[in-house]
């Protein structure tokens, strides 16, 4: 730790720079390797052919909600807080489209605006009970869940209304996997946010409260940020949501808050802030879709099938912090 | 920032002032009506207790606190610093003490943050930053600072550089530096006096605060000592006793104290051979009622010798008695069995549970004693506790509050308590007064030799060469891993110990 | 948890459900599968969401066993999934059966729309539907289930009968917010409307919990007049407890199938209570399985199916076939139907382990 050793100690590459520094993205992206080459294997091994286009178009469509809503949640957690309450906005915009959104193009695109809205501002109730109230965001999200669930019940009590198959088609086609498009856009969101003002202060909430203010750093607005885009991607997570069901369903959103934190974690980011990368998360949440796959094709009795997954993680985060706190130690 | 004298209030009004400036914090008066002022082309050292007003003084002048009362004056004209902005605007920038460094982004994220070049989309240009940063550093003279590390992967020290030229590159008129040099190195401290003077040179003003007497003589123009919130005066040239009796408001007799006599020679811990990461063939016996002092230059191996007789880094070969017994000391667990007790320098990370109380602090080594199946005695905590408050003369407020709110000084204290309660006849102090105020250095040299003279013995690391010349029984220095010199007697000098760490340095190039 | 809070309805919508396109079966089935299995079998899968209560458990056990026993064993390769309260899960798993080009999908779904996007894509793709219990409403769906009115009409008219139309009812319900609650409840006050001197003094819920149903009970029941019917939907053995608890008479007793109600039917620990024993039985995947067996035999129409209740009272109740003294409180009964126009009779291994019965399985279907 002293001078001379510091004097002595090489420059690194940017690419051990890049490994050393972003070992939950890199261990994600690994993960997601791993499984999507475990998943061809028990596939083979049960069809005797390889996945096809069918297989990765309902894998991009199924996990698309899981994909924004996790980058929601992740922006949340990069300020060292959690968002319960995004299962909460997936159901009332879950809700809201099935009841409102109507088969004409002005219907199809202001509601989703409206919804998306909506959203925004139900993650900035949270951010201003979160910042300006100064309460803890767990306790701040696990109450509105419940108000916004309570929404969205009264918007749609008994699953039903519909979504124009238009709509659906144009979010998740069911014939081809052209919804990957918004998993890139999804992925340059976070890019875009990362080279952002906002992305910097953000990070340097989650870094460090007290050095990101006297840097300057307005961290009431990062945070009531932060959790606006929560809720603008859970927003735009409850609209794939009903799309995908072409229905609406005021409690389908729930397991959402749950998973999103699942695959924020898979995707290597730290729940202690500052710290992680949204395209990790994205990765995570593929991954969670990908276990379901393996366990599928791999014919464990469904009884076990919840306590494999449960291990498949517990391994898969276990392993996560390992690794990375050796490469760290070498670095 | 406008450079240059300012010409509306003529060329001798002072850069900056503060005039009979107040404030307080609950019941207690940090600052009591205390003026000061500096001028361009100066460098001017503040020096008292801690909690004799001097951080307090730089955070109103920086814009971090607003005084009660009084008035600051910059080139002569009455400003209100509202803000660590506000100030900016005025040319007035403050390297803090407790470093304002966000850990998990890069050096280039951090000396730019808020200026960082954009590129297409006005999106940040990541390459051209870590260009821009390499050249602020390279124009520093800073060569072993990789803008693309992270913060948390730099040393203390090469994290307070990156503070300080963050600073820096902003041009200040007025710079104000808050104990700067307390986790430097050697180097870094003649790099950091390097930059002092250029801005001298440049006709602008720099105020800092230190409790290390040789930096400020060394670099200062003129002093201002605080005690108790307000200023005694600014001096040109004072000797060191001086200063001391004017900052503790106490006659002191001599700033070191008389080493006790050595008498019975029984070894306490001998090392014979002991090798490990950073420590190769180390050998070495301290004894009863001895204070055996450990120099040489930072990086070559102390701390690595007193974190494994701890037991908390590994040892790879050679062998450890306690009272003439061959022990195995595998775990800090171990260590403190056998009655080994580590205080080390950096006391958030290690020893002190910093947001717990006082009390609980002290008592954390000994609870077993102090509980009767599992539950702890409230009672017995607390007389316990209580004596050794009295005993060290820890300034707490209370056992109930957290540690966290005792000055530095004060939580070495407690630390050492702990283990004094613990009853640990082998102290391992690794540069404990780094950072610790002038009299509580005096104190805690007193705590040091009443403590051998119970017969315990003390193995005691500095990065002062003059507390170890003054202190210590005998003197080893190390080199490489390796005791390289062993000074010994009461005429040992800091110019000894220096001479010979660098001595065997150069012999070891040659 | 012995709640079916998964369990919705939507009955009234769609009563189609011939939509579905291509002749299912062979046709479908990958040459390589056709050559390996030289007696070609009908690949049907049951998805199911939620496992996580004894109802659950016991209809995935039934199905177990029927596709043990024949005509199953030798016509169809069965297999079965769970994927718990989650749509995007139970959606993926339906994708993977698609992929495995299954001949027939048997769903209990976890969202009554959640999964039409998923269900309407299989039909397109030849692949036949059949949703149970908590049925779905793509309209390409077949749909096997109860009348969940006539659940809580026929609990109600039992007590109008035993207390001759006068008395003080108390009303336990389910979970609120789901059509299965409202439904049956609707069934019931229809018939409180008719029978004015019936006074429905309370209506609490139970939560279909045999636990909360005693908690919700024992706190109610001290600010009670005297009782002389019990109304419940789910807990019933719960709700008598409390009653016994609080040292109250236990009156005649309208419920779930719960094998503790029952056991007090036939005067378990000196208690005997008079009761209507109705439940939404497990063997519903058991139908459905049927159902789509023909309809891939081509032997059966397409079309949705309302299976009635089984149903015990004091005189039918009936030890080692429709209640079980060894088996807890918890058991569902309703495993089998029991009587000569039976649906289904099962026996009681099928239930607790998914173990074959001795013979054939003969589902009663409605008649084509």
């Amino acid at each position: 730790m002293s001078t001379e050793a510091a004097i002595e100690r090489r420059r690194t590459g940017r690419l051990s720079h890049f490994l050393g520094q972003n070992v939950g993205l890199v261990l994600a992206l690994a993960m997601l390797v791993m499984a999507v080459v475990l998943y061809c294997a028990v596939y083979w091994v049960e069809q005797a052919a390889l996945p096809g286009m069918f297989e990765l178009t309902s894998t991009v469509n199924n996990t698309m909600s899981l994909v924004l809503c996790g980058m929601g949640q992740a922006f949340v957690v990069v300020t060292r807080g959690l968002d319960l309450s995004v299962g909460g906005v997936m159901d009332l915009a879950n809700a809201l489209a099935a009841v409102h959104i109507k088969d004409t193009v002005g219907s199809m695109v202001g509601w989703s605006l409206i919804i998306l809205a909506i959203g925004a501002a139900l993650g900035l109730v949270n951010g201003l009970l979160v910042a300006i109230g100064r309460l803890q965001p767990i306790l701040v999200t696990l109450a509105t869940l419940s108000i916004y669930q309570g929404l969205a019940i009264r918007v749609l009590p008994q699953p039903g209304g519909s979504i124009p198959p238009v709509y659906s088609s144009v979010l998740v086609n069911p014939n081809g996997p052209s919804a990957l498009v918004y998993v890139l856009v999804v992925a340059l969101i976070w890019y875009a946010f990362r080279r952002s003002s906002l992305g910097v202060a953000i990070f340097a909430l989650g870094n460090d409260e007290q050095a990101a203010r006297a840097n300057g750093i307005d961290t009431v607005r990062a945070q009531v940020a932060a959790f606006t885009l929560s809720g603008l991607m859970s927003g735009a997570a409850g609209l794939f949501l009903a799309a995908t069901a072409t229905a609406g369903d005021a409690t389908t959103g729930n397991g959402f808050t749950l998973s999103s934190i699942v695959a924020v974690v898979l995707g290597g980011m730290n729940l202690f802030g500052g710290r992680g990368s949204g395209i990790g998360v994205i990765a995570g949440a593929f991954v969670t879709t990908m276990i379901v796959n393996i366990l599928f094709f791999s014919n464990i009795d469904p009884l076990y099938q919840s306590f494999y997954e449960g291990l498949f993680l517990v391994i898969a985060v276990v392993l996560g912090a390992l690794i990375s706190r050796l490469m760290r130690r070498r670095s | 920032m406008s450079a240059g004298p300012s010409a509306t209030s003529g060329p001798i009004a002072p850069a900056i002032e503060g005039i009979k400036l107040s404030k307080a914090f609950g019941g207690v008066q940090a600052l009591a009506g205390a003026s000061f002022s500096a001028s361009r082309g100066e460098v001017h050292a503040l020096v008292g207790e801690n909690g004799a007003g001097k951080s307090t003084l730089i955070k109103i002048l920086g814009g971090r606190l607003r005084p009660d009362a009084g008035q600051v004056r910059l080139a002569g004209a009455n400003v209100q610093i509202a803000s660590p902005d506000a100030a900016h605007g005025h040319g007035v920038w403050t390297v803090f003490q407790e470093l304002t460094l966000l850990p998990w982004m890069t050096v280039a994220e951090n000396l730019l943050i808020r200026r960082e070049p954009r590129g297409t989309l006005r999106l940040i240009d990541r390459a051209r930053m870590a260009e821009q940063a390499d050249a602020v550093l390279a124009g520093l003279g800073i060569h072993h600072i990789d803008p693309r590390a992270l913060v948390e992967d730099l040393s203390l020290a090469q994290r307070q550089i990156v503070e300080i030229v963050r600073v820096i590159v902003q041009d200040p008129d007025v710079l104000l530096l808050d104990e700067p040099t307390s986790s430097l190195g050697e180097n870094e401290v003649k790099w950091l006096f390097g930059l002092i003077r250029d801005l001298r040179r440049g006709n602008k003003c720099i105020i800092f605060t230190s409790h290390r007497w040789n930096e400020i003589t060394d670099v200062a123009d003129r002093i201002t000592i605080f005690r108790n919130g307000g200023e005694l005066g600014t001096f040109a040239e004072i000797d060191e006793t001086r200063a001391v009796t004017l900052m503790t408001g106490q006659q002191v007799d001599a700033f070191y104290p008389e080493r006790p006599p050595l008498e019975a020679a029984r070894p306490l811990l001998q090392v014979r051979g002991l090798t490990g990461p950073g420590v190769s063939e180390l050998s070495l016996t301290l004894r009863a009622g001895e204070i055996l002092g450990v120099g040489g230059l930072a990086g070559h191996g102390h701390r690595e010798l007193f974190f494994s007789l701890f037991g908390a880094a590994p040892i790879s070969g050679g062998e450890i008695l306690v009272n003439g017994r061959r022990v195995r000391i595998s775990s800090p667990r171990d260590a403190i069995g056998l009655g080994i007790a580590l205080v080390p320098e950096d006391r958030k990370t290690e020893g002190l549970i910093l947001p717990m109380s006082v009390g609980t602090n002290l008592t954390l080594a000994i609870l077993p004693q102090l509980s009767a199946l599992g539950i702890i005695s409230r009672n017995r905590e607390g007389r316990a506790a209580r004596n050794m408050v009295s005993k060290l003369k820890i300034r707490t407020p209370g056992l109930r509050n957290p540690v966290q709110q005792l000055s530095g000084g004060n939580q070495q204290k407690v630390l050492l308590a702990r283990w004094l309660l613990a009853d640990s006849h082998i102290l391992l102090l690794y540069d404990v007064t780094r950072g610790v105020d002038v009299a509580t250095k005096h104190e805690i040299y007193e705590l040091m030799t009443s403590l051998v003279r119970e017969g315990r013995g003390v193995l005691f690391y500095s990065s002062d060469a003059e507390e170890l010349a003054h202190l210590s029984h005998r003197v080893l220095v190390m080199r490489e891993g390796h005791v390289a010199a062993e000074l010994e007697g009461p005429g040992i000098t800091a110019e000894d110990i220096v001479s010979a760490a660098v001595r065997e340095a150069t012999s070891l190039v040659d | 948890m012995t709640g079916r809070f998964t369990r919705r309805e939507a009955l009234g919508l769609g009563a189609a459900g011939l939509l579905g396109a291509g002749a299912a079966g062979g046709v479908l089935l990958s040459p390589r599968l056709a050559s390996a299995a030289p007696e070609k079998k009908f690949k049907i899968a049951l998805s199911n969401s939620f496992i996580g209560n004894k109802w659950r458990i016991e209809m995935e056990n039934v199905f177990k066993a029927a596709l043990q026993m024949e005509p199953f064993k030798s016509q169809v390769e069965g297999s079965w999934f769970n994927s718990g309260n989650d749509v995007s899960k139970q959606s993926q798993q339906i994708s993977n059966l698609i992929a495995k080009k299954v001949d027939a999908i048997v769903v209990n779904a976890a969202s009554p729309t959640g999964l039409n996007g998923i269900l309407t894509q299989a039909s397109e793709r030849g692949i036949l539907v059949v949703s149970f219990d908590n049925v779905v409403t793509a309209p390409s769906a077949l749909k096997v289930n109860t009348d969940q009115v006539a659940f809580g009409r026929q609990l109600a008219e039992f007590l109008v009968k035993k207390l001759n139309g006068k008395g003080n009812v108390i009303m336990v319900t389910g979970v609120a917010g789901t059509t299965v609650d409202e439904d049956r409840n609707k069934g019931a006050d229809a018939v409180w409307a008719q029978h004015p001197d019936i006074k429905v003094v309370n209506r609490y819920t139970g939560m279909w919990d045999s636990a909360t149903a005693e908690r919700n009970t024992a706190s109610i029941l001290p600010s009670l007049p005297q009782i002389d019917g019990i109304w419940c939907q789910g807990g019933t053995d719960g709700v008598l407890k409390a009653f016994i608890s609080a040292k109250r008479p236990l009156p005649p007793t309208a419920g779930e199938a719960e094998n503790g109600f029952r056991k007090f039917m036939l005067g378990y620990m000196d208690h005997k209570v008079d009761g209507l024993s109705i439940g939404q039985p497990p063997f519903l995947s058991v139908i459905s399985l049927e159902l789509a067996r023909r309809i891939l035999d081509k032997k059966y129409p397409k079309k949705d199916i309302t299976i009635p209740f089984p149903f015990v009272t004091n005189d039918t109740v009936k030890q080692g076939e429709t209640v079980f003294e060894k088996l807890p409180d918890s058991f569902f009964t309703d495993f089998t139907d029991s009587g000569p126009n039976a649906t289904v009779k099962l026996c009681v291994e099928a239930a607790t382990d998914g173990k074959p019965c001795p013979g054939e399985l003969n589902v009663n279907l409605p008649s084509a």
